[in-house]
């Protein structure tokens, strides 16, 4: 176990040096090139007033909506055991990947104006907050659902079995047990997707329309075509203040209520009884209306494109996209995984450094991207620099996972290798490293996912041999034509394809019940 | 532990080998940047690049707007030796901010032919033109039996209501053409005077041109039958078109007023290196090769009118006659003028 003061220092480094150089620098350097800041001047308009609240109060929103739908989904995919469940659950993390455009096209093909619900006689929900909502919990719901699912997977059944002897109902049980037990998880899910719903970029972009889009949004405006810095600083300012009060408060309840994973777990069963069966389809059919219809949009219509749009598969500029999806996602996921883990391991104790961990979440990626730009001109449009961008995005995920890993970690299994006499190295690479394997399985699912449909860093300087699938598909987009539009479906269908193999390739490798095994033995 | 450094070094090789996968090249270098929509036949390319003997690195820089604010910003130290995609709207601005080389067009570029002569700015040399302009679908009017709208005017009255989609001239380049167009035919007071009945007769904004196309046109699905786009969209959908249809789905609509025609330029960069190189990409650009390969690339009009169109282009109807305010307009009140619309239109 990594202990001393001065390991975790030199750990810590690592990552605060990455975001200094990457992120810190790059933002205050375009803030000085605004000249004077004034902190005020985004209250004093009712326009920009209206942006800040409403990026707020969607995110709220969402925040509410995702718990409220996501937990009892959680609960039946934790308890009952089916057919195709781990199915479920690996899909789950798809719409992780799914480019925001491709998604926003999606959630069209199904809310928009000629949408299926429109068709079936529905009302027409554009041009309200809607959409917006309802694709923010495409993204968010899942991600509640997986915490959520993880955390009651770890409730401990010896508990559970002594209350449900004790005469106490379901409920009872949910309440008393169950809850005290996943609220740690649930708190970071909840403060995780508070924080994509209000510094969510892309698709607020989209979907916002121009009434309800959000500050994010109205940063990039100003920066990217109005050339407005002071103004887009200010804003910029009030978002890291509040979202940072946010990611403060979440390291807070997390650290406080962590507790070390019980190894007696709940076995699943069948469902019982017309009462169980229903809830399992209700479920299901949650996650279909919210997290499978818009994909399932894009597939559908993708197919209805016919056998000559799938073509596009074999073209040259598509096998290059690939490759270089492909190998920006691995450097990436490398390089995110370092950081993840230095980070994760030196913030065991540090509530500053919890916190920091949030911070590529909460600075505007638009904010960052011109500020590379500013400061490293030379290498805008450098490989080292996207990777570097790309690591950035995705590291907080590894990070995250691990932490929370950590956290949930026997303590007395690393205390009794050291005292068997075992060096700190070994004592990380034989005890913690194993214990941690699921955790950072899953970081670098989420690292590899956030990579293969990385949308900000299009904001780069970026060159035509770098283009990506996502670019690719932005590029079909960007020209009329049906057999632009079709070539631009059925590349979505094969990013989601990669997707759904970088989750087959990272977390099927080894079977799922791992850490049970390690902390019988 | 012996395993674990042997699969150490495994991946340390891989590393190595992705990141040689896109190591640069030793060759001379020629930096250029363009707009997101910058494309041509890749053989063109790889032919400049022999017989030029330096390497191309083309950065796309988003949209033309954006573009150029990337330019202002790194002027200092100059990301490209030379630029693409700066056209009679952004001139003044580019101009004005000592971003470009002030030198004339080099002495090796052919003067223009052809009698619909296009110009831009000193130190800016022409390459494309289009026209953006309204487009409909054409399926969607002729199955509501709604008669086309005749003049800007049309379009405020309730037969017309929620039918247009326009770009946010603040985020898009056609957005501001059009928004330009208007104010050229109408005069600044009287345009945003229109821009706010459009409001109330329930004109939607989109961020960009494939916002607007692809999500709010009624021809990809949107419930807009009328969109801003360009004079040759109906071409290249017909070009695209997957069942190779004989006439285009849509077609373009010249209002009185709406019609903007974008004059696209390149241009050394102040401070930019290998200017050799940067004026025989100048050059090579205004070659016949490049004019005819960017038709069916970018969609624009050739701008030396003597190379011939492209059988494609020629289903796409060149407007007669088209509106802007003065050069000299656009570059001390542009900023004005979005900062007005947004204020009319959206706030």
């Amino acid at each position: 176990m990594v202990s001393t003061n001065r390991t975790r220092l030199a750990l810590a480094a690592f990552p605060l040096a990455f975001l200094l150089v990457v992120l810190v620098a790059p933002a205050l350097r375009l803030l000085l090139e605004g000249g004077q800041v004034s902190l005020l001047a985004p209250l004093q308009e009712a326009y920009l007033r209206w942006r800040l609240a409403w990026s707020f109060l969607q995110a709220a929103v969402c925040c509410v909506v995702a718990l409220g739908l996501g937990l009892p989904v959680a609960w039946v995919l934790a308890r009952f055991d089916f057919a195709g469940r781990t199915l479920v659950l690996r899909a789950l993390m798809l719409p992780f990947v799914v480019p925001t455009l491709v998604a926003a096209m999606g959630v069209l093909a199904l809310l928009g104006p000629q949408g299926l619900l429109h068709s079936w006689g529905g009302p027409d929900l554009q041009g309200g907050p809607w959409l917006l909502i309802y694709g923010n919990l495409f993204f968010n719901l899942c991600l509640v659902v997986r915490a959520a699912t993880e955390a009651l997977g770890q409730v401990s059944a010896s508990r559970v079995a002594a209350a449900r002897t004790l005469g106490a109902t379901p409920w009872r049980v949910f309440v008393r047990i169950e809850w005290p037990a996943i609220a740690p998880w649930l708190a970071s899910a909840m403060c995780l997707v508070f924080l994509y719903c209000a510094c969510g970029f892309g698709l607020a972009l989209v979907l916002g329309g121009q009434e309800y889009a959000t500050v994010e949004v109205e940063i990039y405006t100003l920066v990217a075509h109005e050339l407005q810095l002071a103004q887009a600083a200010s804003l910029a300012l009030w978002m890291l203040a509040l979202t940072g009060l946010v990611a403060l408060a979440y390291a807070l309840i997390e650290r406080r209520l962590a507790a070390p994973a019980r190894a007696d777990t709940i076995a699943r069963r069948r469902p019982q009884g017309v009462l169980q069966w229903a809830s399992l389809w209700a479920a299901l059919a949650v996650l279909a209306l919210f997290c499978a219809a818009p994909l399932l949009a894009i597939v559908w219509r993708a197919l209805a494109a016919g056998a000559v749009a799938w073509s596009v598969l074999w073209d040259a500029a598509t096998l290059a996209a690939l490759w270089n999806s492909l190998r920006f996602t691995v450097l990436a996921v490398l390089l995110a995984t370092a950081l993840g883990l230095a980070h994760a391991l030196a913030a065991r104790k540090s509530l500053l450094l919890r916190t920091l961990v949030f911070l590529p979440f909460v600075v505007s990626p638009v904010m960052v991207a011109f500020g590379l730009l500013l400061l490293y001109p030379t290498w805008t449009a450098s490989f080292g620099l996207l990777v570097c961008a790309y690591a950035l995005l995705a590291y907080p995920f590894v990070a995250k996972s691990i932490a929370a890993g950590l956290d949930s970690m026997p303590v007395h299994l690393a205390q009794a290798a050291r005292s068997l006499g075992a060096t700190p190295w070994h004592v990380f690479s034989r005890v913690t490293l194993p214990l941690l394997r699921p955790a950072l399985r899953r970081g670098m699912a989420f690292a590899a996912a956030t990579a293969v449909g990385e949308f900000a860093v299009t904001l780069f300087l970026s060159r035509p041999e770098w283009a990506t699938l996502t670019t690719l598909v932005y590029e079909y987009l960007g020209r009329p034509g049906a057999t632009n539009r079709d070539a631009a479906l059925v590349l979505s269908c094969l990013l989601m394809g990669l997707a759904l193999l970088a989750f087959v390739l990272i977390e099927w490798a080894a079977p799922p019940r791992d850490r049970d095994v390690l902390l019988h033995a | 532990m012996k395993h674990s450094i042997q699969s150490l070094m495994v991946a340390a090789k891989l590393v190595l080998l992705l990141a040689l996968g896109c190591s640069a090249a030793h060759a001379a270098e020629l930096r250029v940047l363009t707009h997101a929509s910058f494309a041509l036949p890749k053989p063109l390319l790889a032919q400049f690049e022999k017989e030029a003997g330096v390497t191309l690195r083309i950065t796309k820089a988003g949209d033309a707007g954006e573009m150029l604010n990337k330019l202002i910003l790194t002027r200092a130290k100059p990301v490209a030796d030379v630029v693409f995609g700066i056209d009679n709207v952004l001139a003044a601005k580019a101009l004005g901010a000592q971003v470009l080389d002030g030198v004339e067009s080099p002495p090796s570029v052919k003067p223009l032919g052809g009698v619909n002569t296009v110009t831009l700015p000193a130190g800016l040399v022409p390459v494309d033109y289009g026209y953006v302009t309204l487009n409909y679908d054409k399926a969607w009017f002729a199955k509501k039996g709604l008669a086309l709208p005749r003049s800007l005017d049309d379009l405020t009255q309730p037969a017309y209501a929620k039918l247009l989609v326009v770009q946010n001239p603040a985020t898009s380049s056609p957005g501001n053409a059009f928004l330009l167009a208007t104010i050229g035919a109408m005069g600044e007071d009287k345009a945003f005077a229109w821009w706010a009945r459009m409001r109330a007769n329930g004109v939607k904004v989109a961020k960009g041109w494939s916002e607007a196309y692809y999500t709010d046109f009624t021809h990809s699905g949107g419930s807009r039958p009328l969109v801003v786009s360009y004079a040759s969209s109906p071409a290249a959908e017909l070009f695209y078109s997957k069942n190779k249809l004989t006439e285009p789905p849509t077609a373009s609509l010249a209002l009185a007023g709406a019609v903007f025609r974008q004059v696209e330029g390149v241009a050394l960069v102040k401070g930019g290196k290998e200017r050799a190189a940067a004026i025989k990409f100048i050059e090579f650009l205004r070659a016949p090769a490049a004019q005819q390969g960017l038709q069916t690339e970018m969609w624009m009009f050739p701008a030396d009118a003597t190379v011939p169109r492209v059988e494609a282009l020629r289903q796409a109807v060149e407007p007669t006659r088209h509106d802007s305010p003065g050069a000299q307009a656009i570059a001390d009140k542009g900023a004005e003028w979005v900062r007005r619309w947004t204020k009319v239109v959206l706030k």
